[in-house]
């Protein structure tokens, strides 16, 4: 248990770095306006957590600290000249309606931050889709003038990009603050999956349905060129690190993971293609909770039906009915055969099952 | 006495049909997103439902429960064509934005289901009275909701233009009108609890979390 706890706690600190250094290369692009985003974004994440949380009788303690994440990651989906109280309201919306009213941390049905996201599309999609150009630095206080679409919209209603392959990989084209950054964020996926931060099988489903589709019906003139371009645009893999591969949401198996993955990539390469929609993979991977859910419930079956075949192989074992117990001479039980077998059985049922009251 | 009142009155306290029982919500999620919708299903619901119960309440409960519940339907349907026809005279332009939402008043819970489980056990003025606060309950919750979904999304009170800073138009949507009936319903439950302990010691009661 004590293991769990500290090893969600490691996760937390390993997402907010990689998600601080996304707010480093955006605050280089966009100046303090995007930093002052992040903050207002994390503080009402705390205010927020905090109520919520004394609301439903229960004490603000350093787990629900990855409200602070989730917070993170909306202001790196939004432009980094958002209006202060949309980010605030898209917060305050993930912590309490996505999470808490649910139940808290323990019982997430969707990603708080793609619900988010999808509430501030349907709200202010105006806002939302417009973005201010690299290096355009806005002022703490100043409105932002000259706003324009991003090349991610450029790219799916046109199919040009007029950025090169450095400037891709640095994130220098205009679009949400920080989910851009296309070499940070391969490096990120890198090291969240080899520190077990992400579900692997959820990223590398999502980048495989991408790829596998994108292979087989190219918007550019070359499929190698719509590979790059996918994966560079429309927040695919950010979506796919941040958002799909969420350890909260994902199935804990790798192969049901992958397919959650996978099906997400098929489907948001689907409807990119067909409806041209900006960041689509977000809404995606809200739709496709149900899919999580089933995952998961198939997953606790199957562990269920584990546990209750051990059961009943342990309990054939030792239920003989002439079974003739003999004592040593010493008066201790005998050392059986296979008894290390049957304690490292025991140990795995129990652990199993405080996996399963620690998920509950 | 006093607990044959409350029961009177339960349909607008304890005992709200949309925050407590979920009952009839569709219109109240996917209409009730301004003033006006509202005063349309209000006063749809209320004509619909107190006719349709007054004049069911008429029929031979010796009859079968299955032939019952399809008379109570085609008496509510018989008193909609009326309402409908004033309500095109008094909300032109709502009854064709509410769609079907409208005809299906005709058919709510209240009517179908709530008769035979709770209005025809009683004498027919009580039951009239208890039909009148369930109907009332309803029309309170449509009215707060089609107020203050109409004043966030579209920055207006029944049309009039009001000067509010920031505007949520994801409300006006029945996926916002889904989370705000949501909202809504925890904090009915919430006052609810803290004037009733009984309610409240029932629900720790029935708590089955196990912790």
């Amino acid at each position: 248990m004590q293991k769990k706890t500290r090893t969600e706690r490691l996760v937390w600190i390993d997402l907010m770095l990689t998600l601080l250094s996304l707010e480093l290369m955006s605050y280089f692009y966009y100046g303090t306006r995007s930093l002052a985003l992040a903050g207002v974004c994390v503080s009402a994440a705390l205010i927020s957590e905090i109520l919520s949380l004394r609301v439903m009788k229960k004490r603000f303690t350093a787990d629900d600290m990855t409200c602070t994440s989730d917070a993170l990651i909306i202001a790196l989906m939004l432009p980094a000249v958002m209006d202060y109280k949309i980010g605030a309201a898209a917060v305050v919306f993930a912590v309490v309606c996505a999470k808490n009213i649910f139940g808290g941390r323990r019982n997430m049905i969707f990603s708080p931050a793609a619900a988010a996201y999808v509430f501030v599309l349907t709200s202010w999609g105006r806002k939302m889709l417009l973005y201010p150009a690299p290096h355009d630095k806005t002022g703490i206080f100043e409105n932002a003038e000259d706003l324009i679409s991003s090349a991610s919209y450029l790219y799916n209603t046109t199919g040009k990009v007029e950025h090169s392959d450095f400037e891709l990989l640095l994130g220098n084209f205009s679009g949400p603050a920080g989910a851009v950054s296309i070499l940070l964020l391969m490096l990120a996926a890198v090291i969240l999956i080899f520190r077990r931060d992400i579900s692997a099988g959820a990223f590398l489903g999502t980048i495989t349905g991408t790829a596998v589709l994108a292979m087989i019906s190219p918007v550019s003139d070359s499929r190698s060129e719509t590979i790059k371009y996918v994966f560079a645009f429309n927040m695919i893999l950010f979506a796919a690190i941040y958002v799909v591969a969420d350890k909260r949401i994902a199935p804990k198996k790798q192969y049901f993971a992958f397919f959650y993955g996978l099906f997400i990539g098929i489907f948001s390469y689907i409807l990119l293609i067909t409806t041209a929609q900006e960041n689509v993979i977000v809404i995606v991977s809200v739709l496709f909770t149900p899919i999580a859910l089933a995952f998961k419930n198939l997953e606790k079956k199957i562990a269920d039906a584990n546990i209750s075949s051990e059961n009943d192989l342990v309990t054939d074992d030792n239920s003989g009915p002439d079974m003739p117990i003999i004592l040593a001479e010493d008066g201790e039980l005998p050392v059986i055969e296979g008894e290390a077998e049957v304690s490292e059985l025991i140990k795995e049922l129990s652990e199993t099952v405080e996996e399963g009251i620690d998920n509950e | 006495m006093n607990k044959e009142r409350s029961s009177v009155f339960a349909g607008i306290t304890w005992d709200n049909m949309v925050l407590s029982s979920l009952m009839v919500i569709s219109p109240v999620i996917v209409c009730g997103d301004t003033l006006r919708n509202a005063e349309a299903l209000v006063y749809a619901f209320s004509s619909i439902t107190m006719l349709s119960v007054c004049i069911a309440s008429f029929v031979p409960k010796k009859l079968p429960y299955a032939l019952k519940v399809i008379i109570y339907a085609l008496i509510s349907s018989l008193v909609f064509i009326p309402v409908k026809v004033a309500a095109q005279e008094f909300y032109p332009g709502i009854v064709l934005r509410v769609g079907i939402y409208f005809p299906l008043l005709a058919v709510n819970s209240l009517i179908v289901f709530q008769t035979e489980a709770k209005f025809f056990k009683l004498k027919k003025i009580p039951m009239f009275f208890t039909v009148l606060f369930y109907v009332i309950g309803f029309d309170i919750v449509m009215l707060l909701t089609g107020i203050i979904r109409e004043f966030l999304a579209y920055g207006t009170i029944n049309g009039k233009v009001t000067d509010v800073d920031m505007l949520i138009s994801g409300l006006s949507q029945p996926f916002g009108g889904f989370i705000f009936l949501g909202l809504m319903c925890g904090l009915y439950r919430k006052i609810r609890s803290m004037f009733s302990k009984e309610v409240s010691e029932v629900r720790s009661e029935a708590d089955v979390s196990g912790k």
